[in-house]
């Protein structure tokens, strides 16, 4: 199994982690991908494709390298209430079915992935959203775009078999929105390892032997000690069936055993700033789902940084991380959202273009920061590898923090919530989406007050009257 | 040819180079959109429209003058021009006249230009409401061209108008193509009269006008339309259905439009359409992406990513289908390739094709039921 999986997938770390509070860089290699050098980012997708990216878009003007999927996301039919409102549906999720050779994977296929790319599957969608069901021994609640719904690892043991990611992150049993009593974080330790047991006698099972996926292991969120049984049975027992960690918060690196230290390490989502993200690369985090990317996208920031960042000494006050795209001081502005960047974005259009498009609510407003905003965080990875690889991170990371100061806060209106993308506070609750129409008759009583002018009333007339200015 | 709407500068979440991918290079712009936003005083700041959304393409900016008819409530006409309330701005009171149109058009820089003209739907019962719109829009036509300050870059088109009123379109006719416009458009159309009343007057406009200038029929963009007013002598349509309906989650195919939320399509693994050369159902060793209807289902109205992708897919057929129109009447035989597109999308039962095309097509000697 080993010798299989190492033909699979390989890290090597080109410069380890010498003392605890150090960084490391390595290589990611997955068969038939490209190579991935880390640390690195991992883009993640919302039905099969980043938000608001076209397979196009992702393929022709980014440098994307991985990429992230729930089953969440394909799981509606999973959905108790959906098979008993249609119960001539299918209850497999259409992606299973997915016509594909056993060397291909029919999720990348259905989801039009290009080859490329290394496809990783996980259970909940990066950010998840807290569910009001518990997890129970066998199963955790997650929200589909038809409403609650428990997914059996039994049932996410078969998605891997039948989708074929090049990568699958183990089943966590962790809590999202509130922490975890004394008792539950026993049965979390448990419960993670029954699973991740089942997962990997489940995919061994493959008909010719030949491993097409890689197992990442979590380390739960929880004290060491906690969870120590789980950590001794990765070690003792399963190290050979895990290819790498998953990690739910950075903070638990102290939590990874000594023989499976080698191993790459996937941070989901606690990355809440480029700080945050040095923080952890500190720690010896490998990858990292990036959540700031589309939260700043849908913001309509531009994010805007570097590292090591262009140090200016005699700075007065520390930099923004991003330029809000909403302001009005763009309206006329023809230059490139960052002078000198070379994203799809900059190289083809102007601040006065994003800034109208916003304001228009137009929906390539939010593609072309979403391309700018990843080419910026691919950026600040490249800089991070050379700088930890020149030894010089240490320094870096304290100008970048004595830099850059915070991202700014949202100003403009996003795009439209899916009922999938937040949780119903039920009745009454604030409204997500504002009402874009209303009805035309409101303007009926205020017309009837305007004063029609005359045909021969001049501009300066029609001027006074509160109307536009005549054109010159 | 067919012009696909980019209402706001922007062609529905599509890039200016994922638009000419689908094969355009002539876009609308609508100018009363962009008369707000991004407004004139910008639009004079950065250098046009072509500057702003980063187009190398052709642009037709519209007059305004549609939007009386969509937003006749809130207007009111007068002979110095429209007045209406913004829906955008708080019902700010706002004033387009024939001047006005222009100077804003000139200040977009749109190629193709389009005269403020008076509309109102051509199903309206008032002949003396209509006759005065017709003979106005002439008017406006002449305050139009002396307001063009750039007409060497700038195509300017009259509008006929006159309703469905064959003889006031005549008079209509013949006035404006006095006025010798680089090309001229049949206005007042697709405003809910029937189909034989549209390929009636399209029919004896195209029969009055000059065979030198382009025809251009507004606001026409379902396949069989398109075929039937191009036999009738129309060049050049627009239209937001194919953009808007993709974002509804439809696929235009040659056999009609394909709903594909629907959940029949939820295990179809096929490309939207066999043998499509647009960038989502092109394989992927041609440079495609090989979107399938499942995929297509599975982010229909939930990920603005599948809007732009059905939003290709239409553009691009409309595009392809006029290419092989103009195919087909270069190399003389329309009249079979009209048989072909319908005996396919009425399943090869041509009594199943609508009267009015029927009828309308053996008016110019094209009988679909030989």
């Amino acid at each position: 199994m080993a010798g299989h999986l190492s033909k699979l997938v390989s890290f090597q770390l080109s410069r380890p982690q010498s003392d605890k509070d150090e960084p490391r860089v390595g290589r990611l290699t997955f068969k038939g991908r490209s190579p991935i050098d880390t640390p690195h980012y991992v883009a993640v997708s919302s039905r099969g494709a980043v938000p608001h990216l076209s397979q196009d878009m992702m393929r022709d003007n980014t440098s994307i390298r991985a990429l992230y999927t729930a089953v969440e996301d394909s799981s509606s039919y999973w959905s108790p209430q959906v098979i008993e409102k249609s119960s001539h549906q299918s209850q497999v999720p259409p992606a299973f079915n997915f016509p594909a050779s056993p060397d291909e994977s029919p999720l990348r296929k259905f989801i039009a992935l290009q080859k490329d790319v290394l496809l990783i599957l996980g259970t909940r969608r990066i950010p998840p959203l807290p569910c009001a069901a518990s997890s129970t021994s066998s199963a955790i609640s997650i929200i589909t775009s038809l409403g609650f719904g428990m997914l059996e690892y039994t049932d996410y043991a078969e998605a891997i078999q039948k989708l074929r990611p090049d990568i699958a992150l183990g089943m966590g049993d962790v809590l999202f929105g509130h922490k975890p009593g004394v008792k539950r974080k026993e049965a979390m330790g448990d419960r993670t390892l029954a699973w991740l047991k089942e997962l990997i006698s489940a995919m061994e099972n493959e008909e010719d032997g030949t491993p097409r996926t890689a197992l990442f292991a979590p380390i739960l969120p929880i004290e060491t000690e906690q969870q120590t049984y789980y950590l001794h049975a990765l070690q003792d027992e399963l190290k050979d069936s895990v290819s790498g960690l998953v990690l739910y918060d950075s903070a638990s690196v102290d939590a990874i055993p000594e023989s499976l230290r080698g191993l790459p390490r996937l941070s989901l989502g606690d990355a809440t700033s480029p700080h945050k993200l040095l923080d952890a690369m500190a720690l010896g985090i490998d990858a990292f789902t990036v959540p700031f990317i589309t939260d700043a996208t849908d913001a309509g920031i531009a994010l805007d940084f570097s590292f090591p960042a262009h140090s200016d000494t005699n700075l007065e006050k520390r930099l923004s991380l991003g330029i809000d795209m909403w302001s009005s001081t763009f309206v006329n502005d023809v230059s490139p959202l960052l002078t000198d960047c070379e994203c799809y974005t900059c190289k083809n259009h102007h601040r006065a273009f994003v800034q109208h498009l916003l304001n228009a609510k137009e929906m390539l407003g939010w593609v072309l920061l979403q391309l700018h905003n990843h080419h910026i965080v691919d950026g600040f990875f490249a800089g991070a590898r050379n700088s930890i690889h020149n030894g010089s991170f240490k320094g870096d990371r304290a100008m970048f923090k004595k830099t850059y100061a915070a991202l700014p806060a949202k100003t403009g209106q996003g795009p439209r919530v899916r009922g999938y993308q937040f949780r119903s506070e039920g009745k009454g609750g604030p409204r997500k989406n504002p009402i874009a129409y209303r009805p035309l008759d409101d303007g009926n009583k205020e017309l009837a007050k305007v004063i029609l002018p005359s045909p021969d009333d001049d501009a300066e007339n029609l001027e006074q009257q509160r109307f536009p200015e005549k054109v010159k | 040819m067919f012009m696909p709407v980019a209402t706001q500068a922007s062609l529905k979440g599509l890039t200016p180079g994922q638009l000419a991918r689908t094969g355009c290079n002539l876009c609308l712009n609508n100018t009363y959109h962009l008369g707000l936003k991004p407004g004139q005083e910008t639009l004079e700041k950065i250098g046009g429209a072509h500057v702003l959304q980063g187009w190398n393409g052709n642009i037709l900016t519209d007059s305004g003058g549609f939007q009386m008819v969509s937003l006749l409530k809130l207007a009111k006409v007068t002979e110095e021009g429209v007045r209406f309330l913004s829906p955008h701005e708080d019902g700010v009171p706002m004033l387009l006249t024939p001047e006005h149109s222009i100077s804003l058009q000139n200040t977009i820089g749109s190629d193709i230009i389009m005269q403020l003209d008076d509309v109102i739907a051509t199903t309206s019962p008032d002949t003396e409401r209509m006759k005065e719109a017709m003979e106005r829009s002439i008017r406006w036509l002449d305050r139009c061209i002396a307001a063009h300050k750039k007409p060497e870059t700038q195509n300017l088109f009259c509008i006929i108008q006159g309703g469905l009123d064959l003889k006031m379109r005549k008079v209509c006719c013949e006035e404006m193509a006095r006025r010798d416009t680089p090309g001229v458009a049949i206005g007042g159309l697709s405003g809910g009269e029937d189909k034989v009343s549209y390929c009636q007057v399209v029919n004896a406009c195209t029969s009055w006008l000059p065979q030198n200038k382009p025809r251009y029929v507004m606001g026409v963009g379902y396949p069989e339309d398109l075929l039937v007013s191009v036999a009738l002598g129309a060049d050049m349509f627009d239209c937001v259905w194919p953009t808007r309906t993709a974002r509804f989650g439809n696929a235009i195919v040659s056999t009609g439009t394909l709903n594909l939320r629907h959940a029949s399509f939820a295990n179809d693994f096929t490309t939207i359409e066999a043998d499509c050369t647009c960038p989502c159902c092109r394989p992927e060793d041609q440079g495609g992406l090989n979107i399938t209807r499942a995929y297509a289902h599975h982010v229909a109205s939930k990920e603005t990513a599948g809007a732009h992708l059905l939003t290709m897919h239409n553009v691009h057929y409309l595009l392809s289908l006029m290419g092989k129109v103009r195919a087909a009447i270069i190399e003389d035989r329309y009249p079979e390739f009209l048989h072909a597109y319908f005996r396919k999308a009425y399943g090869g039962d041509m009594t199943r094709v609508p009267t009015w095309a029927v009828t309308a097509l053996r008016e110019v000697g094209v009988d679909l039921l030989t």
